[in-house]
């Protein structure tokens, strides 16, 4: 019996080391680029066939795609990766846990030959205004989009007429409109609500909740970024609204109840509108092609203040792609060059898998412009600001958490809670 | 010590009161019945959400999340099993993730049963000078959080070259210091004299500790091997650090990858889940016999 | 039998056996565990950025005066030490209860009682966290049975947004999920002891109760020491269930226990040095911890020949 396990661990062994003797290929002749992302079932097959693909126009170039689930997952993974010096060639992870790559050089600027450009110059053209911004850095670009993504607000009709109002008409264009509707389409029992309105995107404060205030004219930081400017007329009327919105207040939603978003494609009554991306219509044909069809759903645009100073929607997210700055050279370009070759097919990533790349060629498309609501979603992103990029932004991200879910869960008083979320906020920009 | 053999019901007393006699404890009555409620009340408590994992799997996932739950399915939706299997992507790639977790389990638990054995018994049995030290040492291994050592960790594995491979998954979990506490805790107990007669009659250590001592820790060696076998199941962590490509990917990285944002079939979910506890249930109930052997140290009465 | 006259060789070669035996383990340890504690003991002296390609600056103790200094980390305490507590204790002692319980019965329903008690563990840590949001969401099983029981229709026990409610619930899942684990500890330790030292007793008159104090308890006590140092132990590295809970909505701040915060303010926040000063301070905690244990309940070998 021993004598069995001792072999069966020899056998491991020798058997991992021959798997990575395989792949110690001479360099000269052909590479292996490591590219992460998301898990995606529909993403997959369209990269794979794009792998494909480019091996067949590159031989000597062979392209292993692993995917991790997305999220915290992924970003410890590839974190973790570059810590020991191990990350892979091509990284697409969502700005805010990829800006600190771009600020420490992990990550490399740009071939704008590679990827098929003259010119840095030119790649800026060919995208919409300003989606590029937040991957420049000193002048530099670091990465193109793999998608660009916001929310509004999608609505179930049908609860809507059950309330007695609607839909096309009474739907709330602002935040206090919200309050109006929720009001009357609310169903409890007792404390327990079994139909929410509406409920708020909870874990994704900065892209969901933060414009809230901007909308009233509010920052998270100041101009020149070098500390918390949040506890001020906007942000405490924001916080005052979730106070009411809670369950300590009108009881209308809370963080604890199961994701809006995700109920809302089984139809079941309990919640009647959510925040959500345009990926989720492509989701809701496949989960409930009757209540897709039906067509008694529909969006419309995130609501503002009714005094609102800046009319502004909810911040837009993005993916990008990036290059290892630690790889040899003919890996960085042949990189480039994978990733110039995948965002040269922007409609397929909008069929296959709803996601929009801002290339100007895709806006003027056909395939754009017949997507359902794919419009509003551009016009609102224009309107709108980009998620912050700073390097402590998913630590403001877990302050802002704690503050509101203080506010809404235990009845912390929303002033102090604003306080203590800037003088925390501060700290932590010190390096506290 | 002849004394022993007198003490066989004299009587065919019913099947159930000679239990008692064999394990020695008698209850009355009423102790009877509190213990068997008690025993039965904490297990439908216990149970209740895995009744709810079972019965979940077979509804469409409208029903799952309904408020209030009907417990009795008014159809059975077996799609969601095929889903499980099939995957999002229609890759079947939950059949390899099945295969990967038994083997990686497997091997884990077969090193770690024999290495902790082998430990405790040192520690228990064959005083050496420095014997305490490397005792608490060995425990001290158990204080270290993981998420403490898991960077330097992976930079060891990965200058082997051991990422997305059995080696990475398996050898770095290898031993474990709790399995070697438990079998030091138990292997304390038994009787030196049994070991000493036995080396008096020449056996070598190795001999003692294969053909005399662990026959008889077979509760301890089972208890561990299951419980062994069931964390390695479940980690998550490491081969998420480890794996890259989906051929070398578990069960539980399986589960997060169903479970995802655009994904949301509670029911095929929970069907994934069942799938998952299959195998531990087999082993556990495979394994049962072992447990209620007891020692039998009839060597001793000699 | 044993004679001292016998214990200078027979004492060296049982020596010898000892480091053979234990070396393997040793060494694994060496290269898995030791070198690892020891990089992670040198990283708390760094103020290190995780992506920083910068040289790692040497600040010595700063870290952990910070620390100590720090209202976030005596809170992580504070959530560690409540949950400890309220888990262990009940862990280990109603899991002997019912080991003892499942032992008087007869064996065909030892394996399944034993089974049943085992089978929360089974459920993989992901797949049990969404049914246990389910059960704990507004409008789940958890407030429809206890508002059934109580007769109060329409409350909500807010099982995860009031602070000691969703420490609560962590200590719930966490007892459900691990009772089983101790039950089938305690009971193997209970089948140890052999069945001739009760038939002894009885032979001599004694009655079930003074069985169970004066040969059943002493003989199992080793596995007690094992079973509240084991449960101590992984209820302060407990990990996973906050992970889950936080990560879905439910309030943070009062169940972000120690290896919660370490592993945020390692991945999120990306300070290494930091993180790994309070990993030390965790092991630090929970070896005093353990020779505290140990020192309480030396274990005397016990032997009725």
């Amino acid at each position: 019996m021993k004598r069995i396990c001792v072999f069966f661990v020899l056998v491991l062994i020798i058997s991992g080391v021959f798997m990575f003797a395989g792949e110690k290929k001479g360099e000269a002749q052909k590479i292996t680029l490591l590219y992460w992302t998301f898990e995606d079932p529909t993403l997959t097959t369209i990269e794979e066939r794009f792998v494909q693909e480019f091996q067949n126009k590159y031989p000597d170039v062979t392209i292993k795609r692993s995917t991790y689930p997305s999220g915290e997952n992924i970003e410890q993974k590839v974190l973790i990766a570059f810590a020991v010096g191990k990350g892979p060639d091509i990284i697409n992870l969502e700005m805010r846990a990829s800006f600190p790559y771009v600020v420490y050089g992990r990550v490399a600027p740009i071939d704008p030959e590679a990827v098929g450009y003259k010119s840095q110059e030119e790649i800026y053209n060919d995208y919409l205004e300003g989606t590029l911004n937040v991957v420049t850095h000193e002048g530099k670009l670091y990465g193109l989009p793999e998608q660009l993504g916001s929310y509004n607000l999608l609505l179930n009709k049908k609860y809507f007429r059950e309330a007695g109002l609607n839909p096309e008409k009474d739907y709330p264009k602002t935040w206090e409109e919200m309050l109006e509707v929720a009001e009357k389409i609310t169903i409890r029992e007792g404390e327990i609500i079994m139909r929410r309105a509406f409920d708020f995107r909870y874990p994704q404060y900065l892209t969901s909740w933060l414009p809230m205030v901007q909308q009233l004219g509010g920052s998270f930081l100041s101009k020149d970024a070098s500390r918390c400017v949040i506890n001020s007329e906007a942000g405490l009327r924001v916080m005052q609204y979730m106070a009411e919105w809670g369950p300590n207040g009108r009881n209308f939603g809370s963080p604890t109840y199961a994701n809006a978003r995700k109920n809302f494609n089984k139809d079941d009554g309990s919640i009647a509108m959510c925040l959500t991306g345009l990926y989720q219509t492509a989701r809701l044909k496949v989960e409930n092609p009757a209540f897709y069809e039906s067509g008694e759903w529909m969006f419309v645009p995130y609501p503002r203040f009714a005094d609102a100073v800046s009319d502004n929607g909810c911040n837009y997210y993005s993916h990008f792609f990036m290059v290892n700055a630690e790889k040899p050279d003919y890996n960085q370009k042949s990189a480039w060059r994978f990733i110039g070759y995948m965002t040269k097919h922007p409609e397929e990533y909008m069929v296959e898998s709803a996601l929009i790349q801002p290339r100007k060629s895709l806006m003027k498309s056909d395939v754009f412009n017949k997507y359902p609501y794919a419009d509003l979603f551009i016009q609102e992103i224009a309107k709108s600001y980009p998620v912050i990029h700073h390097m402590n932004a998913l630590k403001f991200e877990e302050l802002m958490k704690e503050a509101i879910q203080s506010v809404m869960l235990t009845g912390v008083d929303p002033k102090e809670a604003l306080q203590r979320l800037e003088q925390k906020a501060n700290e932590v920009m010190l390096g506290g | 010590m002849n004394k022993v053999r007198m003490v066989q019901p004299t009587r065919k007393i019913g099947k159930r009161k000679q239990a008692y006699h064999r394990v020695g404890w008698r209850f009355s009555y009423l102790d009877n019945f509190l213990v068997w409620g008690i025993l039965v009340v904490t297990m439908g408590l216990v149970l209740t959400p895995l009744a709810f994992m079972v019965v979940s799997s077979v509804m469409p996932y409208r029903e799952v999340m309904r408020i209030p739950f009907r417990w009795i399915p008014t159809s059975f939706h077996w799609q969601n099993y095929w889903q499980a299997i099939r995957g999002n992507d229609g890759s079947f790639i939950y059949l390899r993730n099945i295969l990967n977790s038994f083997f990686v389990a497997s091997m884990v638990t077969l090193t770690t049963v024999f290495i902790s054995a082998m430990t405790g018994y040192g520690l228990a049995k064959l005083p050496f000078r420095g014997r305490n030290l490397v005792f608490i040492m060995i425990m001290a291994t158990m204080m270290v959080p993981f998420e403490a050592i898991m960077i330097p960790l992976y930079l060891i594995v990965t200058k082997f070259g051991w990422q997305d491979s059995y080696t990475g998954l398996i050898i770095p979990l290898m031993v474990n210091a709790f399995g070697i506490f438990l079998m030091r805790q138990f292997l304390i107990t038994f009787p030196d004299a049994v070991i000493d007669s036995a080396r008096i009659e020449g056996a070598s250590e190795f001999r003692i500790f294969w053909d005399i001592v662990l026959p008889n820790a077979i509760p301890a060696v089972v208890a561990l091997g299951i419980l062994t076998f069931r964390q390695q199941w479940d980690s998550l962590i490491w081969p998420l650090l480890i794996t890259q490509s989906e051929e070398m990917k578990t069960i539980p990285l399986y589960i997060v990858r169903f479970n995802s944002e655009k994904y949301t079939n509670e029911g095929a979910l929970m069907a994934v889940a069942v799938i998952a506890s299959l195998p531990i249930i087999i082993l556990f109930f495979s394994m049962a016999r072992y447990f209620t052997g007891g020692l039998t140290i009839s060597g001793m009465k000699h | 039998m044993k004679r001292n006259s016998r214990r200078g060789s027979l004492g060296k070669y049982k020596a010898i056996g000892g480091w053979i035996f234990v070396a393997p383990a040793l060494f694994y340890f060496a290269l898995f565990s030791f070198y690892p504690l020891i990089n992670a003991f040198y990283t708390s002296t760094l103020q290190k950025d995780i992506l920083s390609l910068q040289p790692s600056k040497f600040i010595g103790l700063e870290n952990y005066v910070y620390l100590f200094r720090s209202e976030d980390f005596w809170k992580s305490i504070e959530a560690t030490a409540v949950f400890t507590l309220g888990c262990f204790i009940p862990l280990a002692t109603v899991s002997l209860l019912l080991a003892v319980f499942i032992y008087s019965r007869s064996k065909r329903f030892q394996n399944f009682l034993q089974m049943a008690y085992f089978l929360p563990a089974i459920l993989s840590t992901a797949a049990a966290a969404v049914v246990w949001l389910l059960v704990f969401d507004p409008r789940g099983l958890a407030n429809q049975w206890v508002n059934f029981i109580a007769n109060t229709p329409g409350i909500d026990h807010k099982w995860l947004a009031l602070s000691h409610m969703v420490r609560f619930s962590t200590i719930i899942i966490y007892f459900w999920k691990y009772i089983g684990y101790f039950t089938i500890i305690y009971f193997a330790g209970l089948s140890n002891i052999p069945r001739t030292y009760y038939e002894a007793a009885k032979v001599d008159g004694a009655g079930s109760w003074t069985q169970f104090w004066s040969i059943t308890l002493p003989l199992v006590k080793p596995t007690i020491v094992l079973v509240s140092i084991i449960a101590m132990i992984q209820c302060m590295r407990t990990f996973s269930t906050q992970y889950l809970f936080t990560q879905s909505g439910a309030a943070t701040e009062p169940i972000n226990v120690i290896t919660l915060n370490i592993y945020r303010t390692a991945m999120r926040d990306r300070y290494i040095g930091r993180a790994s000063a309070m990993s030390i301070i965790l092991f630090f905690a929970i070896l005093i911890f353990s020779w505290f244990q140990l020192k309480v309940s030396r274990t005397e070998k016990i032997s009725y020949i």
